[in-house]
């Protein structure tokens, strides 16, 4: 597998699933302070996002490894990827929201790498 | 059961889980070594080392090669079997059934084995014998000492039990999404059923995937009802129809007419070109230099979900095609070859083996934290008992005593493995079956310490020495005979820098867990004066995990108890 | 699973004890459903798709194999989610007698068991 895809899809997964987690009353609150939660609206960006992400991360797996070891690999890369974002939000969770843009914009940057290479 | 589903999917999680708990955790460990086996056994053969990192020579090349070393030391043998080089090994495996049956006959004769330079048909130090990677491999579903039908009904009623606990696992979790990535760290029991929940949740897929598949690998010894019924006893017929890779019909038995073998060089051209490029890697004669010779030639599938793979098969004395197996599978057979291929890994690279690896490492996780999770939770129902100066009750204390032996035991018996292996003198008779039995014997001993002691101190000792034998491997390795971390990776060797680097990272967090289990042993000594009552609390909230075990030390010690078995 | 006739009352204590060990009692049949039932309705399962299934031989053997695991687990947990161990034995027990029934003339049919 490629490295543009490899990175796209760990970095696509961790951002989505650093998403989804802080789109949860519990981490949110973790992470921006005691007793604050998400608006609607901001619940709804970041279950999207996660989604997204998501998909991005298959599309990776699926473009660099095959249609067959394609999801297999996501599979694996979901597993990791959800392992290391629980650590960051019990350990620190206010780097989450950092992560998760951070990763976001190298999903974004391993994207075109993988494109423009193709 | 005892009101509502959840709490009897609960009840039956908990034992299904519990009683084949400790078996499934060394099922787990040596199957996560097992997707490893081929670089362990690298590792466990220091001779081979020096050899070059990627096969240098065209597979044409290299089964000439094969086949000059077959005619001299093979000759008269019924069966010659040759490993072409691939990126897992690049080395040319050449290995040969003696011609005649062993003196003392009853067991199945064992192939002799060389490796060769693939371009000079060089034979390569001979290695020290070994199993290897391969003992782990099989320990995973034969066990050992016993029969491996034993074995493996034994393993299969214990994946039976898993696949239930699985299930019901996941039916009884109320918040399974609300509750993905919780983890709250130094909470007592509630960190270890958060520790359980990820490890478990994290990676169901391949939890699932893993123990029904497992039970497929199996499926027609666990469930040959339907195969009887519709065969009604006709074996060679089932296996014909529903086993693609079974041995081609060839014939067994030597017609007695000495025939020069065809050369297998042009073989190979011609299966290239009928699997449009795909490379071979296994080319099997039996009955070389006899009229009744083939040669059969197994297809790379390695890169195929499938464990299905293809062979064509040759005339031996003609070079006639005779057929083609193995293509055209159809869909129920093709799904079992997935299922199993799912269990082998088999075309995992590096990336997607690796993920296997954390995978299988999640899973013997999540086996030991919900092993000891048991015995928390139990924990506390003797506090009353611990007060009034008594013990606490028997099945708790094998649980204990189990724990360590799993837990402890297996890494530290695999660690003694790897270090038998360097330490074990070269040539001496029977050197595999003694580096087993080293494994075997230290598993023992960490067992039976462990119910003997079933204390934290036992839990510190195991789990340091296990880890310091794991951390030491990378320095072991050198100091014996192999090539260390910095020259296998100049030279290319990254399975063995993978190894050795693996060892180090569970040495470390062996010797981890020891630490920690001292830190805390010393945060519960600062408060020993509170620990009387500590004991006879059932349910202290900020207790941390194993937190309520030191109270039973001092709780003796204030009781005025004279046992000296204690920390 | 205490579902069953009221009882007269006893002492206290036999009572108690009593209970326990009815609990127990139900706790080996549940488990003896679930593992020996189980496996003979998996079995039973597994071989009725063999016979029944329209395709190849083969194909139909490995259908059969390939999901008995899965009634197996089904089996497993119904044995412990019925209310009583009475209704975890009936579960499994009919459908398995109506297989094995169905599955015996199908061999017969065929011209012996094996």
């Amino acid at each position: 597998m490629s490295a543009p895809h490899c990175l796209l899809a760990l970095a696509a997964c961790v951002a989505a699933f650093a998403a989804l987690g802080l789109a949860m009353d519990r981490h949110y609150a973790d992470a921006y302070g005691r007793g604050s939660e998400p608006s609607p609206g901001q619940r709804r960006s970041l279950r999207l996002a996660g989604v997204g992400g998501l998909l991005l991360s298959l599309w990776a797996c699926l473009a660099g490894a095959g249609n067959a070891h394609g999801w297999v690999l996501w599979f694996g890369i979901m597993t990791l990827s959800a392992q290391a974002v629980t650590l960051l939000l019990s350990y620190a969770p206010r780097r989450a929201r950092h992560a998760l843009q951070g990763l976001g914009l190298l999903a974004v940057a391993s994207a075109a790498w993988a494109v423009l290479s193709a | 059961m005892k009101g509502g589903f959840r709490q009897s999917m609960a009840w039956l999680h908990t034992w299904s889980g519990l009683l084949v708990g400790w078996v499934l955790f060394m099922v787990f460990a040596s199957g996560t070594s097992s997707y490893f086996r081929e670089e362990i056994s690298f590792w466990m053969k220091p001779e081979l080392h020096r050899t070059p990192a990627q096969p240098a020579a065209q597979q044409a090349q290299a089964v000439e090669q094969a086949v000059r070393l077959l005619e001299r030391e093979g000759a008269g043998s019924p069966r010659w079997t040759i490993g072409l080089p691939d990126e897992r090994d690049p080395s040319l495996r050449v290995s040969w059934l003696p011609s005649k049956p062993p003196a003392g006959g009853g067991a199945r004769p064992r192939p002799l084995t060389v490796n060769l330079d693939p371009a000079t048909g060089e034979r390569l130090a001979d290695t020290r014998a070994t199993r290897g990677g391969d003992f782990l491999y099989r320990l995973h579903f034969d066990l050992h000492y016993m029969p491996a039908m034993w074995a493996r009904w034994i393993i299969g009623f214990c994946a039976m039990f898993m696949l239930v606990a699985i299930v019901s696992g996941v039916v009884t979790h109320r918040r399974i999404f609300s509750d993905f990535f919780t983890f709250r760290p130094r909470k007592g029991p509630r960190s270890w059923l958060d520790a359980h929940n990820a490890t478990a949740v994290l990676a169901l897929p391949f939890h699932l995937m893993i123990t029904y598949t497992g039970l497929v690998t199996l499926m027609f010894m666990y469930m040959p009802w339907g195969a009887q019924a519709v065969y009604k006893g006709d074996e060679k017929a089932f296996t014909a129809e529903a086993f693609p890779n079974a041995r081609a019909n060839v014939p067994q038995k030597a017609a007695g007419r000495p025939t020069p073998l065809v050369p297998i060089a042009p073989l190979l051209e011609q299966s290239r070109a009928h699997w449009q490029g795909s490379a071979a890697t296994r080319v099997v004669v039996t009955l070389p230099g006899d009229a009744n010779a083939a040669v059969t030639i197994y297809r790379d599938d390695s890169a195929n979900l499938s464990a299905n793979y293809a062979s064509m098969v040759f005339d031996g004395t003609t070079g006639r095609l005779i057929e083609t197996r193995g293509e055209n599978i159809p869909p129920a057979s093709e799904t079992r070859g997935v299922f199993v291929g799912l269990h082998m890994a088999h075309f995992a690279g590096p990336l997607l083996r690796g993920l296997f690896f954390l995978s299988g490492l999640a899973g013997c996780l999540m086996v030991a934290t919900g092993l000891l999770m048991w015995a928390v939770k139990e924990r506390p129902k003797y506090a009353k008992a611990l007060a009034r100066g008594g013990r606490i009750g028997f099945g708790l204390r094998l649980v204990d005593g189990l724990n360590i032996g799993a837990i402890a035991g297996v890494p530290l018996a695999m660690a003694a493995y790897f270090w038998a292996n360097r330490l074990i003198p070269v040539g001496i008779a029977g050197r595999p079956d003694r580096e087993i039995a080293a494994f075997f014997t230290v598993w023992g001993l960490a067992a039976l310490a462990g119910i003997v002691w079933p204390s934290r101190r036992m839990w510190q000792v195991q789990l340091t020495v296990g880890g310091m034998l794991f951390a030491l491997v990378p320095l072991l390795n050198p100091l014996t005979g192999g090539s260390g971390l910095f020259t296998a990776a100049a030279s290319g060797h990254w399975n063995l820098v993978g190894f050795d680097t693996v060892c180090l990272l569970l040495g470390a967090c062996l010797l981890t867990s020891a630490w920690w289990l001292a830190r805390r042993q010393a945060t519960a000594r600062g408060a020993g004066t509170q620990a009387p009552r500590r004991a006879a609390a059932s349910t202290a909230p900020a207790a941390a995990p194993l937190q309520s075990e030191p109270a039973l030390v001092p709780a003796r010690h204030a009781l005025g108890a004279a046992e000296s078995a204690s920390p | 699973m205490t579902a069953d006739t009221p009882r007269p009352l006893p002492a206290a204590q036999r009572l108690r004890l009593s209970d326990a060990a009815r609990h127990r009692w139900a706790v080996v049949s549940r488990a003896l459903a679930a593992i020996a039932g189980g496996y003979g309705l998996a079995a039973l399962c597994s071989t009725a798709l063999a016979l029944w299934l329209p395709l190849a031989r083969a194909e139909a053997v490995i259908t059969g194999a390939l999901t008995s695991f899965a009634v197996y687990a089904g089996a497993a947990m119904w044995a412990f989610a019925a209310r009583t161990a009475g209704r975890a034995w009936a579960g499994i027990a009919w459908p398995s007698a109506v297989l094995g029934v169905a599955v015996w003339f199908t061999l017969r049919g065929t011209g012996g068991a094996a």
